[in-house]
C-alpha cells in the first residue's frame, strides 16, 4: 500500500487532468456542434460565453443541444464511477451497474411508480430509482453469496442476469397493460439522452454530487479493499462501514443516471477498465479519471448515436451496449 | 436406478423402462389434453366442454364457435405445445452435451441469433414468405452458437463458465443490434417484429403449426437416434471416448441439432425464454430415467409449460394478452436462481 502517488504518476497529476479536461471540453463542443444543422465550434463557444437570444443558432445551442450534452456528461461520469467502485469493492472485473441488475432495478421502480401509481414528479424519480437499485443490488448480492461458490464474478453476473430477465419481463408486462403511459417510457427504457426534461436533472444533481463526493472520499480505502479484505482489515479499516458507504455512492450515482437517461448498459464496465490501463490500480486516480473519461466517452457515443444512421437516431443505450458487450466478452476471455 | 444407468447402454432402452417414468409420460399426455380443452374453452367467447368437443368433432353449436376454435384457439394451442416441446428438447440436449445445468437456448444467445436474423429479414424484406423464416432463424442461431463456442473454447480450463458468460455478452450485443434495427426500420414493420420478439403464439395459424410439426417430425427421430452418444457424453468426454463415442463429432452434431430445434421454435413464435432451461430440470425431478425417456419427459413438460403459460397470459389480464414468453420468463427465473444456488458446488462451473 503506497501512501503517496507513485513517481511515474507524478507528471500525470497535473499535466494529465489538464489534458483530460481539455479533451473533454473539445468533445463537449463537438457534441453541441453536430446535428441536423452543423454549427461551427466558434459559434458554440460564443453562444456559451456570450449568449444572444436574437441569434437563431444560439437559441438552438442553449435550449436544445446544451441540455443533452450536459446529460451525457453527468450520466457518463456517474455510471463510470459507480462501475469503478463496484469493481474495486467486489474485486470482480465484471462488476457494473447494468450487469449486476442495478439499472433494471431502478428502471423497474420508475416504471411502476410512473405507470401504475401515475406519479411522474421529477423530484421523486431519483429516490424511486435509488430504492429500486438498492433492492436489486441486495437481491443480486444475496443470491450470489448464497450460491455454494460464494460471490464470484460468475455467480454475480448470473444472479444479475436472472434479476434482469425477471424484472425485464415484468417491465414488458406493465408496458402491455398500459400502452399509453408507456409510450413516453419506451424510448427512455432503451437508454436515451433525448427529450428529457431539465427539472429531472436538477433533482438528480444532489444525488449525483453526494455519490461522487463519497466516491472521492473513500477512494483511498477502496484501493486497500481492492487488494483483499484481509489487507484492508490489517490496515485497521472498518470494512463494513466502508462497504456501506460505497454501496450508498453506487446507488446514488446509478439512480441519478437512470433518472436522467434510463438504463445505459456497459458504460460502467468499459470506462474504468480503460482508465486502469493508464493510471493503474490507485482508486484516488481511478475515480476522478473515470468521471472525466466516462463523461467524454458518453459524449462521443452520443455523437455516434446521432450521426451513424442520420437522420434516424439510435438510442444511446443501444450504442453503449454494442460497444460494451464485445469488451465484456474480451474481459471474460482475458481475465477469467 | 443408478446401477441400471450404464447397463441400459448395452441393451434396447425399452427393456429397462421404469414404471414410474412411464406413468409420468401418461400423466403428462393427459395434462396436455386437459390443457388443450381448457385452452379451447377460454377467451372472449367462452365455450363449455360439450361445446368444445362437438366443435372438434364437426358439429359446432354456432358458426362463431367453429371460427373461434378452428381458426384461432386450436392452431394457437398446438403451436404453443410444439414450440414448448422443441425448446425443451433443445435445452435438454444442450445440458447433456455441455454438461452444464444452466445451458438454455435463450441464455447462450441462440434464441437471440435467430431473433436477429428474423428481425433483419422482416425489416429489410417484409414480403419474405413465412416459410423461409425457420431457415433464416437456423442460420442466425447456428452462426451465433458457433461464435460463442469459438470464443469460449479457445482455452480449456473453466470452459463451461466462460461459455455462459460469453453467451450473456454475445446475447447483450445481439439484443442491442436487434433493437437498433427496430428503430431504423419503418414503424409498422418494426411493430410486427416487436410483437414477435416478446415470444407470443397469439397470431399462430395452421401454417405455423405445420412448420413446427414438420420440424418436430424431422428432428425428433434424429435426436432419439443420437440419445445413446448423448448418454455417454453426459458422463464426460473421457468416459464417452472410452465408451466408443467420437466425442468431437458427436458434440458438433448434437449442438447443431439443439440449435436447429430451438431455431424452429423461435422462428415461428419468437424467443420463449427459460423453457429450455426449466423443462428438462422439472422432468428430471419428476422421474429419474435414461436419456431417451428423459428427452420424452422434457418435451412433454415443455409443451405443458408453454401451453399453460399461453393460457395464463391471455386469461390473467384479459382482454390484454401477455405474451407466453413473458410468462415463461417470470416462471423460469426463480428456477434459474434455484439452479445457481444448488448446482454450483457440485458441477464446478
Amino acid at each position: 500500500m503506497t501512501t503517496g502517488v507513485l513517481p511515474r504518476h507524478r507528471s500525470l497529476v497535473w499535466a494529465g487532468p489538464a489534458a483530460g479536461i481539455a479533451l473533454l471540453l473539445l468533445a463537449f463542443g463537438w457534441h453541441i456542434s453536430v446535428g441536423a444543422k452543423t454549427i461551427p465550434l466558434p459559434t458554440v463557444a460564443e453562444a456559451l460565453v456570450a449568449y444572444d437570444s436574437s441569434v437563431f443558432d444560439h437559441v438552438v445551442i442553449v435550449d436544445l443541444r446544451l441540455p443533452r450534452a450536459v446529460f451525457a456528461v453527468l450520466v457518463g461520469a456517474a455510471l463510470s464511477v459507480a462501475g469503478a467502485l463496484m469493481q474495486g469493492v467486489t474485486r470482480n472485473p465484471l462488476a457494473e451497474p447494468g450487469l449486476l441488475g442495478l439499472l433494471i432495478g431502478a428502471s423497474f421502480a420508475v416504471v411502476i411508480v410512473v405507470g401504475v401509481f401515475d406519479l411522474a414528479s421529477p423530484a421523486l424519480m431519483p429516490l424511486v430509482a435509488a430504492l429500486g437499485a438498492l433492492v436489486a443490488a441486495v437481491a443480486v448480492w444475496g443470491i450470489a453469496t448464497a450460491a455454494p461458490g460464494g460471490a464470484t464474478p460468475l455467480t454475480l453476473v448470473l444472479a444479475g442476469a436472472a434479476v434482469t430477465a425477471f424484472l425485464g419481463a415484468l417491465v414488458t408486462v406493465a408496458n402491455l397493460l398500459d400502452e399509453q403511459t408507456f409510450e413516453e417510457l419506451r424510448v427512455w427504457l432503451t437508454g436515451s439522452l433525448a427529450g428529457r426534461r431539465i427539472e429531472v436533472m436538477w433533482w438528480a444533481l444532489p444525488w449525483l454530487a453526494s455519490g461522487l463526493a463519497v466516491a472521492l472520499a473513500t477512494a483511498r480505502q477502496v484501493t486497500a479493499l481492492a487488494m483483499g479484505e484481509e489487507t484492508a482489515v490489517g490496515l485497521g479499516m472498518n470494512v463494513g462501514r466502508l462497504k456501506a458507504l460505497v454501496l450508498f455512492a453506487v446507488i446514488a450515482l446509478t439512480a441519478s443516471a437512470v433518472a436522467i437517461a434510463g438504463p445505459m448498459g456497459f458504460v460502467g464496465l468499459v470506462v474504468p477498465h480503460a482508465v486502469r490501463l493508464f493510471v493503474g490500480q490507485d482508486y484516488r486516480l481511478v475515480v476522478p479519471w473515470s468521471a472525466i473519461a466516462g463523461a467524454g466517452y458518453l459524449l462521443l457515443v452520443d455523437i455516434a448515436a446521432r450521426m451513424a444512421l442520420a437522420p434516424v437516431e439510435i438510442s444511446t443505450g443501444l450504442v453503449t451496449a454494442l460497444l460494451g458487450a464485445p469488451i465484456f466478452v474480451w474481459l471474460v476471455r482475458a481475465r477469467l | 436406478m443408478s446401477a441400471g444407468t450404464l447397463t441400459r447402454l448395452d441393451g434396447p432402452i425399452t427393456f429397462t423402462l421404469p414404471v414410474r417414468a412411464l406413468a409420468l409420460l401418461g400423466v403428462m399426455t393427459a395434462s396436455v389434453i386437459l390443457l388443450l380443452v381448457l385452452s379451447l374453452m377460454t377467451g372472449s367467447y367462452p365455450l363449455d366442454v360439450p361445446g368444445v368437443l362437438s366443435t372438434l368433432f364437426g358439429a359446432a353449436p354456432s358458426e362463431t364457435a367453429e371460427t373461434v376454435v378452428w381458426q384461432f384457439r386450436f392452431p394457437r394451442t398446438l403451436a404453443a405445445f410444439c414450440a414448448g416441446a422443441l425448446l425443451a428438447l433443445s435445452g435438454a440436449t444442450l445440458q447433456n452435451v455441455t454438461r452444464n445445468p444452466l445451458a438454455d437456448p435463450s441464455l447462450v444467445g441462440v434464441s437471440q441469433g435467430a431473433g436477429l436474423a428474423v428481425v433483419a429479414a422482416i425489416v429489410a424484406f417484409p414480403e419474405l414468405p413465412q416459410v423461409l423464416r425457420p431457415a433464416l432463424a437456423f442460420a442466425g442461431a447456428l452462426a451465433v452458437a458457433a461464435l460463442i463456442q469459438w470464443i469460449a473454447m479457445r482455452r480449456t480450463s473453466g470452459a463451461t463458465m466462460r461459455f455462459i458468460l460469453t453467451g450473456i455478452g454475445v446475447a447483450a450485443f445481439i439484443s442491442a443490434a436487434t433493437s437498433a434495427l427496430l428503430t431504423y426500420g419503418q414503424l409498422d414493420r418494426a411493430m410486427s417484429a416487436l410483437g414477435w420478439l416478446a415470444g407470443s403464439v397469439h397470431a399462430a395459424g395452421w401454417s405455423d403449426v405445420a412448420v413446427l410439426a414438420l420440424a418436430l417430425a424431422a428432428l425428433v427421430p434424429a435426436l432419439f437416434a443420437a440419445s445413446r452418444p448423448m448418454a455417454a457424453m453426459r458422463l464426460g468426454p473421457e468416459m464417452a471416448a472410452g465408451l466408443g463415442v467420437r466425442v468431437v463429432r458427436a458434440r458438433v452434431a448434437l449442438i447443431t441439432l439443439a440449435v436447429a430445434l430451438a431455431a424452429a421454435a423461435v422462428a415461428m413464435v419468437g424467443p420463449l425464454g427459460f423453457v429450455g432451461l426449466v423443462a428438462p430440470h422439472m422432468a428430471h425431478r419428476l422421474a429419474r430415467s435414461g436419456v431417451g425417456l428423459h428427452l420424452a419427459h422434457s418435451a412433454m413438460t415443455g409443451a405443458v409449460l408453454v401451453g399453460a403459460a399461453d393460457l395464463a397470459g391471455r386469461a390473467l389480464f384479459a382482454p390484454v394478452q401477455i405474451p407466453a414468453g413473458l410468462v415463461t420468463a417470470v416462471i423460469g427465473v426463480p428456477v434459474f436462481v434455484w439452479l445457481i444456488l444448488r448446482t454450483q458446488g457440485r458441477s464446478q462451473l
